[in-house]
């Protein structure tokens, strides 16, 4: 048995860099005078592990580290898109704690390190490394809820998050824990071939365990009934911390699902398809609808996130001849959207948080009403933004699973998610402002600015040329 | 399904043990007298009212060094099987290690930074 090689090492560069950064950060937390430097340090990192993972790997499959790790185009995918999420939720972070006693040089590098972890669980060929990178991932996003120590809704916020997540950990370690009892391995490829060896009748504690594995990695995404945790830590948490957990962690979450569902239990179809359907189709339903009634922002892109997660995995629904390529599709356009999203709401301070404080706002601040009209309809997926095509793509995907009902079920959501964003776009140009209103900053900070416009260019491009994405996803 | 067999003696006792225990519960709470006064609704304690937690107070600084101890414990844990075959993994083994403890080292200077070690 030989130890990682140099060559193993390479494939983890892009973690290597993230890591690298954090620690330094870490280590120079007490001595930074200057609150930009951290910022710059984690974009730099982000900028650079993007970077490595997008053109410096190739995307021919390589496997290292005795078959628990991988960089091939599935993971790369991800990977760009995780570091995206980074540098973008560093951008947003600017400013945003300044009333609050937040160590700037720790809180970048949990943000590091949690997205060290999406990426290795998003490489990972082996339930322990994949639950390695997951763990990472949530242990970091606990602490990240709570940074906030002195605001009081903060810390119930991940109190609540750090006991549910570690029961769906729980949950999924036992969900593993089956799996290997039945298949002596726990690499993917391993189950595969036990599974497919053992032939269709297998044992019923496959069944359980599938669906644990299943019910700990639809925690990590939101999808409903694991979703409870989601809009209270949203809410509790600062805006560009429930950010990065709407997008960067339910991407990787996305990202291992597949990986687990179309590689790992790829023979357990039928039952994955059972699972899979439910798990999207109360997603839909639940998120959409229980968005109406929400008054505060932060728990109405929750909802509206756990609904968009039960729209991601409308692509997965088809099983290894579906392919992922619809949910990775969704997942990239999904992101920029509603990081834009929650980048309005850090843009208009206390004021964005309330779903009143959007009253008038497009007299006000024409601007910032005209890009939030723009992400709303993206989330409420109409043309010509990317929300239209990535609905488009994951409900064409369903379709052709011949899960016909779904598709309608997601199709008429749709119309109820839309009152849900349009009210807002409503209270932005049809009403008039509030007369005691929320404080809001008097300027927006050039970093917050040039986020936005990131979003808004990629959600205006992934809708304008929908082709563009194609190159570029492959399935697991 | 014979290799579960040894396994049914511990499931009836389990099914016997909380059956009659939770039909306790479940009998008395339902099927007898209710008449709650505030003296019955207190926290039934003999003495004084209870006026701390039932463990005492205990200085977070024990909690500091209790976690400082695990980082350490940890270490340790994995030194111990390395030590074992230090010979054959060679330099490279020395190299990883020498990565690992320089890592855990971080943390260990980051809790020295802010005053973990100071006793106050």
């Amino acid at each position: 048995m030989n130890g990682p090689s140099v060559a193993d090492m390479a494939l983890l560069a892009p973690e290597l860099i993230l890591v690298g950064i954090a620690l330094v950060l870490v280590v120079a937390a007490r001595r930074l005078r200057s609150s930009a430097v951290p910022v710059i340090a984690t974009v730099v990192a982000a900028l650079a592990a993007c970077f490595v993972c997008g053109w410096i790997l190739s995307s021919e499959p390589k496997i290292g580290f005795g078959g628990m790790f991988t960089v091939d185009g599935y993971s790369q995918f991800f990977k760009v898109l995780i570091a995206a999420t980074l540098v973008l939720v560093a951008l947003l972070s600017v400013k945003s704690f300044e009333r609050d006693n937040v160590p700037r040089g720790e809180y970048h590098a949990l943000l590091l390190l949690a997205s060290t972890g999406m990426m290795l669980s998003v490489s990972a060929l082996d339930l322990l490394s994949l639950y390695l990178g997951l763990e990472l991932t949530t242990l970091c996003a606990y602490i990240l809820v709570g940074i906030t120590v002195d605001k009081p809704t903060a810390n119930e916020a991940a109190i609540k998050y750090f006991l549910l997540g570690s029961f769906a950990s729980a949950l999924l370690l036992f969900g593993m824990a089956l799996t290997y009892g039945l298949t002596g391995t726990t690499d993917f490829a391993g189950i595969a071939q036990a599974l497919t060896d053992q032939g269709p009748a297998s044992s019923p504690l496959l069944l359980v365990g599938i669906g644990l594995v299943a019910a700990g990695l639809a925690f990590k995404i939101s999808a409903v009934p694991f979703h409870a945790w989601s809009p209270d830590a949203y809410e509790g948490a600062s805006a560009p911390v429930a950010a990065l957990l709407a997008t960067g962690s339910k991407v990787a979450g996305l990202a291992a699902l597949g990986r687990v569902c179309q590689v790992a239990f790829a023979s357990q179809e039928e039952v994955l398809t059972v699972v899979l359907v439910v798990l999207a189709g109360l997603s839909i339903l639940v998120g959409s609808v229980i968005a109406v009634s929400q008054t505060d922002m932060k728990r109405l892109l929750a909802y509206s996130s756990i609904a968009h997660a039960g729209y991601a995995l409308l692509g997965l629904v088809g099983g290894p001849a579906g392919g992922a390529t619809a949910t990775m599709t969704y997942a990239f356009l999904y992101v920029f959207m509603t990081i834009g999203a929650f980048g309005v709401v850090i843009a208009l301070g206390r004021r964005g948080e309330s779903l009143d404080g959007y009253q008038g706002l497009a007299a006000q601040r024409p601007v910032t009403a005209a890009i939030m009209l723009l992400f709303l309809l993206s989330l409420t997926g109409l043309p010509p933004t990317a929300g239209f095509a990535a609905k488009f793509v994951v409900i064409t995907s369903a379709i052709r699973a011949d899960q016909v009902v779904l598709a309608v079920l997601a199709v008429v959501c749709t119309v109820v998610t839309a009152f849900v964003y349009l009210r807002i776009a409503v209270f932005m140009y049809m009403k008039e402002p509030q007369q005691s209103q929320q404080p809001e900053p008097s300027r927006v900070p050039a970093a917050v600015t040039v986020a936005l416009a990131v979003a808004a260019l990629v959600t205006l491009i992934g809708g304008v040329f929908p082709g563009i994405l194609t190159a570029w996803v492959v399935s697991p | 399904m014979n290799e579960y067999n040894e396994y049914i003696g511990i499931a009836v006792s389990f099914i016997l043990a909380f059956g009659i225990a939770g039909a306790m519960v479940v009998l008395s709470s339902t099927l007898g007298k209710k008449k709650p006064t505030d003296v019955k609704l207190s926290p039934f304690e003999c003495g004084m009212e209870p006026i701390a937690l039932p463990m005492g107070r205990l200085a977070i600084k024990f909690y500091l060094t209790a976690i400082l101890f695990i980082l350490f414990d940890v270490e340790l844990v994995f030194l111990y099987p390395w030590a074992v075959i230090y010979r054959d993994l060679g330099v490279l083994g020395l190299v990883e290690m020498g990565v690992f403890l320089g890592v855990l080292m971080v943390g260990f200077v980051y809790a020295w930074d802010n005053g973990a070690l100071d006793w106050k």
